[in-house]
């Protein structure tokens, strides 16, 4: 195993079951039908590097996320995150990964921003004496501390994406995995969330970000790396610099040949 | 670290619920009109003492408050844990949760820390109730005894909650063993009136359920100031059903993530 990988899959698939309607069911009561995520996903993370998923809804982004991060478990092939086994070492992983899930339901609604990383710091096994410390340093990486007395429910969609950073990084994960972080944000909070991503967790403090995203302008001014997924396949990765022929074709064209092709 | 986090959970849950301040107290309004009516059966019913109210002191206005203070126990314990659940599932919270640090029964356990310790609350301000303003009658209370079968009966529930909450995970709507226990030993656990009544073949089901052996030791902890050893075959049922129960589970229970890892339907509801 490469130690300068973050993450490494090979063949990695993912197939989920499709519900029958009730004809279905009694025409064919055994058969199972089923839909595949992924399609046999190979791929390699460098350590420390700002690596953009960038595919269009449904291509499987966030499922390999979920399987990174032990959510959801493959039906073939491997993954390995740190090192580790996603089915063999869940609880490791889960002690050496952040996953900032942007769901804003995910935090209790009704509690203050300081209140809920308390809760989830309690269950990353931050003892009670360097639980304040902890929450108090996330707190201020995020920018939140004005809000942390506030309830959830009170906080701008901007404010909740950075919340669920600074769950993430409750623990000292060196690998962050983010699903389309900007989805839902105004311009000026996607670019902090942008710049936070890219400039404090990559380049000031050395940390893996795996960033899931549709948006291109995105990945092209953030990404160190790029693969486009399509349909549950890997089709390209590269430096922007590499896709691009340096600059001869635009990342569009790449992105586009990609999808209609299959492969480039 | 294990009971910080329970602690945790108690903590979030005691914060959650106290913002929601009308709940919090129309729940307690509730248990006052709840016993009012049973007081006022009870007077209609106070010429007619059955034979088989008889074991429990003859008064059925202190039998039933037994039965409907810890039958809501029963409740809130198996229809709150499938509601944490199914609700997790579809807020998102569900993932939060399992991709921390944190074990699978602790998050089970904790989740249903404070269901269990505001029903207990429920289960007490309904029996004081009774006592101070509807004049119930009670013998030389057996805490120990008392004790003993709350916490085997709020295993056994907790038990039963985790086999609906399993049921949820995979099925998301549907819940067949909180309607098996819940509705069930309403009619056949003794929780309105005494299982002696029930004709011999439908009697035996009553043995099949948690809540008989729990409603019972209850009513002689509290009503007749029965012995912890009379006591003791109630206790030690319940103690059967707890052993077996709980940890078949908490098995259930993880088979069920896996399965919904497997599907990808962590979050389908």
């Amino acid at each position: 195993m490469d130690k300068n990988k973050a993450v490494i899959t090979e063949g990695l698939v993912k197939h989920y079951p499709v519900i029958k309607g009730y004809r279905e069911l009694l025409l064919h009561p055994v058969s199972k039908k089923q839909t595949t995520a992924l399609a046999g996903v190979d791929l390699e993370v460098n350590k420390g590097e700002c690596f953009c998923l960038l595919g269009p809804n449904g291509a499987g982004k966030t499922t390999l996320i979920k399987v990174f991060s032990t959510l959801v478990l493959p039906n073939e092939g491997k993954a390995f995150v740190n090192g580790l086994d996603v089915e063999k070492d869940s609880k490791k992983i889960r002690g050496s990964i952040g996953f900032a899930i942007s769901e804003e339901r995910s935090f209790y609604w009704r509690l203050t921003g300081r209140q809920n990383l308390e809760f989830y710091a309690a269950l990353n096994n931050i003892p009670r004496s360097q639980r304040k410390t902890k929450v108090d340093e996330v707190l201020a990486l995020t920018q939140l501390e004005e809000a942390v007395n506030l309830r959830y429910n009170t906080y701008s969609t901007g404010m909740r994406q950075m919340l669920a950073f600074a769950r993430a990084l409750l623990i000292d994960s060196q690998i962050i995995f983010v699903d389309e972080p900007t989805r839902s944000l105004d311009p000026q909070a996607a670019l902090r969330v942008r710049r936070f991503l890219k400039e404090e967790l990559v380049s000031k403090q050395g940390r893996t970000v795996f960033w899931a995203t549709h948006n291109l302008d995105e990945a092209q001014q953030y990404g160190d790396r790029i693969a486009i997924i399509a349909k549950g396949k890997i089709r390209v990765i590269g430096t922007v610099d590499r896709l691009t022929d340096g600059g001869e074709i635009s990342l569009q064209e790449v992105y586009a040949a990609a999808m209609k092709k299959g492969s480039v | 670290m294990f009971l910080y986090k329970l602690y945790s959970f108690l903590k979030r849950d005691v914060l959650n619920a106290a913002s929601y301040k009308f709940a919090f107290v129309s729940s307690f309004v509730g248990i006052f009109l709840t016993s009012a009516t049973f007081y006022f059966i009870a007077k209609l019913l106070s010429g007619s003492q059955s034979e088989a109210l008889s074991p429990y002191g003859g008064d059925y206005f202190s039998f039933v408050i037994v039965g409907v203070a810890f039958s809501g126990l029963l409740g809130i314990l198996q229809e709150g844990l499938p509601g944490i659940i199914r609700s997790a599932q579809m807020t998102g919270i569900l993932e939060s949760l399992l991709v921390t640090q944190t074990n699978i029964p602790t998050i089970l356990v904790g989740s249903s820390l404070y269901t269990l310790a505001f029903s207990s609350v429920r289960t007490f301000f309904h029996l004081l109730l009774a006592v101070a303003v509807f004049g119930m009658q009670l013998g030389d209370i057996n805490w120990l005894g008392s004790l003993l079968v709350f916490l085997l009966t709020a295993l056994c529930f907790l038990s039963i909650g985790i086999l609906s909450a399993s049921f949820i995970m995979v099925y998301k709507v549907g819940n067949p063993f909180g309607w098996l226990f819940g509705s069930v030993s309403g009619l056949l656990g003794g929780v309105f009136f005494p299982i002696a009544v029930l004709p011999p073949w439908i009697k035996w089901l009553s043995y099949a359920l948690p809540i008989t052996y729990s409603l019972e030791g209850m009513r002689q902890s509290l009503l007749t100031s029965a012995t912890l050893a009379e006591i003791m075959p109630n206790i030690a049922a319940l103690a059967g059903f707890g052993i077996l129960l709980f940890p078949i589970s908490l098995v259930i229970f993880r088979w069920a993530v896996v399965k919904a890892k497997r599907d990808g339907s962590l979050t389908h509801y």
